[in-house]
């Protein structure tokens, strides 16, 4: 016997449906009792999906609504300073204004983005040539400043021989300076 | 050119593809819900004006568009291809694209993010996948001033893809899995390991001949490496159960699911109209017959093309013209039985 519903497969599941007392009978293949059907049949559970972002705006005003520091009460928005986007902006689908955002709701997103993401910090790739702030700082010490800072490491490592080596050598440079001026 | 889809690669059968998503914004930009029609005009513009560059540096011919040069039934078998996802085509703002020739690299411009690098390979290798999306990345990092933070990484539109900006993902082929009813379970089992399990077409979307995405779905915190072989050694327990459940099957039911599989094929070799739906149920059994050795099609034959070239869109492209359900369905019909082998 062919399938009621798409007369070309076998039928192979016998499936009577009582709505209201009114019964019908059908004779299904398994690919048309999976689809008509109510039968758990694998796929059902992608419509009840819910909505990323309703999910997501939840997490992210829980937070913003439970804010145990009070410090920014609902009543006073927080804008960003870059693209005027508010909170309750972002809050409503979940999307930032521009790159700006993420420092501007930097205060409330701490802890939420570690809801979402399990980690607030960037461990991944970077762009070439970008330069953290503290690259940035070393890069704008003198040597001398360098050499002290490692001098200072060395001692606290206990590595007494590259101490004494960077010691001379800062003493070296110190004499420079003098004979330069 | 050979479009990717025609190497099968490695474990296909159960990992179809791999790919690789890289979501990246510029800094001089607003992000797309606050960015201006004017503005994002100009963007599509300067991104596709970066063509040459790109196409110079990674040595392969690439082709650059406006998204409204592209006509619906294009956008369509695009989508169906997974070259472009539905929200390119459903935005209303300048929305751009730039493609390879064997249409395996893809940067849609201007979607959620401003630039959506994609990366797609044949099988199991998300390593290949990451590795020509990050070289790409490398080329469009250098020519564009990328928007990054010091502590969140990449910065994107919305937080969930925040950092590293990568989804990796497989598109598998779980058949036994879904006769045997475990897929809901299957994917909150995953779901606990921060994977997700989609439907064919992404978020919200349903399995259409038991084709499933399985995706990362944290982007903040691990290295592009540490999410990717995460990634690797769940889909590696996935693929175990699926070939699990076809051997369980193949024991206790062997003569039904033997004629399933040849009856499938007799209707697609047989059939005078047929409609996506029915075609790709009854394709995703025989390939689970083939991948099971219960009939032969040639070696070398790969079903997964034939059942990305039966979508509605693809179709539609193969006719060159726009046409009504009945006609696209009697054209698929009698395209199946060109395209199916005969069974050796």
């Amino acid at each position: 016997m062919l399938c009621d519903k798409c007369k070309k497969n076998e039928a192979k599941i016998y499936y009577t449906e009582i709505i209201n007392g009114e019964k019908t009978e059908q004779h299904l293949c398994e690919e048309c009792a999976a689809e008509y059907t109510s039968f758990p049949m694998g796929t059902a559970f992608m419509d009840q999906e819910i909505t990323l972002g309703s999910l997501l705006s939840t997490i992210l005003g829980n937070y913003y609504n439970n804010n145990p520091h009070g410090a920014e009460p609902a009543e006073k928005e927080i804008s960003c300073n870059g693209c005027g986007m508010t909170y309750s902006e972002f809050l409503r689908d979940g999307r930032f204004g521009c790159a700006k955002c993420y420092d501007s709701f930097r205060k409330i997103l701490e802890k939420s983005i570690k809801n979402i993401q399990g980690s607030d910090t960037h461990t991944g790739k970077k762009p070439k040539g970008f330069e953290s702030k503290t690259q940035k700082l070393v890069k704008e010490l003198s040597e001398l400043d360098k050499l002290s800072l490692r001098l200072q490491d060395a001692i606290e490592k206990e590595e007494f021989e590259e101490a004494a080596k960077l010691r001379d050598k800062i003493r070296e440079l110190k004499k420079e300076e003098i004979n330069n001026a | 050119m050979l479009k990717w889809y025609k190497d099968a690669g490695q474990n296909n059968d159960v990992v179809i593809s791999s790919r690789v998503r890289l979501a990246r914004n510029l800094k001089n930009y607003p992000f797309s819900v606050k960015l201006t029609e004017k503005q994002a005009a100009e963007l599509v513009e300067k991104v596709k004006a970066a063509t040459e560059v790109i196409e110079n540096q990674a040595t392969m011919k690439f082709y650059g568009c406006s998204a409204d040069v592209l006509g619906d039934t294009e956008k369509a078998a695009m989508v169906e291809r997974h070259i472009i996802s539905p929200l390119l085509v459903a935005k209303e703002q300048s929305t751009g694209l730039i493609l390879s020739e064997d249409e395996s690299i893809s940067i849609m411009i201007n979607e959620e993010d401003h630039l959506r690098i994609q990366s797609i390979t044949g099988g199991m290798n998300i390593g290949k996948a990451f590795h020509e999306a990050n070289k790409i990345d490398d080329i469009t990092g250098e020519i564009f001033d990328y928007a990054f933070h010091e502590k969140y990484g990449y910065l994107t539109s919305c937080p969930t893809n925040v950092g590293t900006g990568l989804r990796a993902s497989y598109m598998v082929f779980l058949p036994a899995l879904t006769i045997a009813g475990k897929i809901i379970k299957l994917a909150e089992e995953l779901g606990q390991y921060g994977i997700a399990l989609r439907g064919t077409y992404g978020e919200a979307s349903k399995s259409v001949g038991s084709l499933f995405q399985i995706s990362n779905q944290k982007t903040l915190g691990s290295t592009e490496k540490e999410i990717m072989e995460a990634l690797d050694r769940i889909v590696e327990q996935v693929m175990k159960q699926e070939r699990r459940q076809r051997e369980y099957i193949l024991t206790n039911n062997y003569d039904e699911f033997e004629d399933k599989v040849h009856r499938s094929y007799g209707v697609l070799k047989y059939a005078k109209q047929i409609s996506s739906g029915d075609a790709m149920t009854l394709l995703a059994q025989l390939k689970l017959g083939m991948d099971m050795n219960l009939i032969h099609l040639g070696d070398s034959y790969n079903i997964h093309e034939l059942m990305m070239e039966i979508q509605p869109g693809n179709l539609q492209c193969q006719l060159d013209k726009n046409v009504g359900s009945m006609q696209r369905d009697k054209f698929r019909a009698d395209y199946i039985r060109k395209k199916l082998p005969e069974h050796v």
